[in-house]
């Protein structure tokens, strides 16, 4: 197996010395006699898999080389010792609260410091080696969501359902209208990673029209109340294909989009589709894709109608010609009226 | 008298030293002559302003860690002494450890320097 490199700090050359002779047989040893030295040995080698630092040396000391090693995040995986010959506890606790693992009291004890040290690298690049596994996953399995998404996302568009543009305007809007509610109340508070996953959901909001046939979907006049019974079936159709793929969607991303499949046409009085759900009965996510849904079919052409300007969409929202909403919803709408804009302004000059 | 065994007669703990570097006695003769040379270059003496004692604490601190790998236990435990008492404010008491010290001091280095050259 290859060997390990461990890296010495320590201005006292005998103390160096002691320490190299005992590590030699079993790792590679690096030599610093102070914490420049130390800092530029560790910019230059990537595998330096344990530090044993001096504390009290001339020019950057060993709280110098902590800091530093805080601020590149190299503290996090690799282990420091700190080499000590009964310094106050004042600076031994700071070190530790700057990462540092544990102690080596000078005079070393060969034996004992070389198992103490072996174990905990022995830790460390196990945990490493696990982070970086679970990193691979996390890639690969955001990878197949996203081409999940991506194909139901151009079935939909494939069908003449909704153009791609209204999709993914739509799923911009419910990220950008998310992230204004999560700042602006508590409540409704959530992690920046779950946005953006609320945002890749709503691509697939209207991913049940698929089902619906041609000449309701793409009927130009007014539907009649059967065709529109079955129009609005599509939310409930939108749940049943994602229910048929739920082991393609990790488990955030397969339960946002079908709350929002299910929940895009619910109505903050209760008035909407398919289940009558009111107020906080509806998920704060698919309330603010109801809202970026209808601001986007209004503001676009569509088989049945022209595109409205963004004021007269915005007064009409705003009326509740289009149902009601959330209150804070439409705060947080109004609110984000400019970067809206913006987004369609991109999007225009995009397209 | 082998260097060594006059070593131990001056109370370092030659054994001790010796296995802390994985029992390479050549490398332990080595670094007792290091540690000759860090001596000299910062020489231990009470002749320091009572005001600044930083400079002091500095230089026997690390005396005292090499002294200490080195199982030199009559320096050692000397060194130990006189940092701690110049970190309590009691300068004249550590000067008065140091005055006494340093005859030991003076022949264990004299020893190391005279078997250092063979």
């Amino acid at each position: 197996m290859e060997k390990k490199t461990i890296l010495i700090v320590d201005d006292v050359e005998i103390n160096r010395a002691v320490l190299v002779e005992i590590f030699k047989d079993e790792y590679d040893i690096l030599e610093a006699a102070g914490g420049e030295e130390a800092l530029a040995i560790m910019n230059q080698n990537e595998e330096i898999s344990a530090v044993l630092l001096d504390l009290l040396m001339p020019g950057i000391d060993g709280l110098g080389v902590l800091k530093n090693m805080n601020v590149t995040g190299r503290i996090r995986t690799v282990p420091v010792f700190l080499i000590t010959a009964s310094e106050s506890r004042e600076l031994l606790l700071e070190a530790y609260h700057l990462g540092a693992v544990d102690i080596i009291s000078k005079p070393f004890y060969g034996h004992f410091i070389k198992h103490r040290i072996k174990n905990i690298i022995d830790l460390y690049s196990y945990q490493n080696e696990l982070e970086s596994i679970v990193a691979e996953q996390v890639t690969r399995l955001e990878k197949v969501n996203r081409s999940v998404i991506a194909t139901l996302a151009a079935l939909v568009e494939f069908r003449d359902c909704e153009s791609g543009e209204h999709v993914r305007r739509m799923s911009t809007l419910t990220w950008l209208l998310m992230q204004e509610v999560s700042e602006r109340y508590p409540e409704y508070h959530l992690p920046a990673a779950e946005i953006d996953k609320i945002g890749m959901s709503a691509v697939l909001h209207d991913v049940g029209k698929i089902s619906i046939p041609d000449q309701i979907l793409n009927k130009p006049g007014p539907l009649t109340a059967e065709e529109f019974a079955i129009m609005k079936g599509h939310t409930i159709k939108g749940c049943e294909i994602l229910q048929k793929i739920p082991e393609l969607l990790d488990e955030g991303t397969y339960i946002y989009s079908y709350d929002i499949c299910r929940h895009h046409h619910e109505r903050w009085d209760g008035r909407g589709y398919p289940d009558g759900l009111a107020g906080d009965e509806v998920s704060i996510w698919s309330q603010v894709a109801a809202v970026a849904d209808v601001y986007d079919a209004l503001t676009s052409d569509r088989v049945y109608k022209k595109a409205y300007s963004h004021e007269v969409a915005m007064q009409m929202i705003f009326n509740g010609e289009c149902g009601a909403f959330n209150p804070k919803v439409l705060e947080a709408f109004r609110q984000s009226e400019d970067r809206i804009l913006e987004l369609y302004q991109e999007k225009q000059e995009e397209g | 008298m082998k260097f060594l065994e006059e070593m131990k007669m001056l109370g370092v703990d030659v054994e001790e030293g010796t296995e802390r570097l994985m029992g390479n006695a050549a490398l332990y003769e080595r670094m007792l002559l290091k540690f000759a040379d860090m001596l000299q270059k910062t020489p231990v003496s009470p002749d320091f302003r009572e005001d600044d004692c930083a400079e002091a604490i500095q230089s026997i601190h690390a005396l005292k860690g090499a002294a200490g790998n080195l199982s030199i236990r009559p320096l050692y435990e000397a060194y130990t002494e006189i940092v701690d008492l110049l970190r309590a404010g009691e300068i004249s008491r550590a000067k008065e450890e140091i005055r006494a010290i340093l005859p030991v001091q003076e022949k264990i280095v004299a020893c190391i320097r005279r078997h250092g050259q063979e």
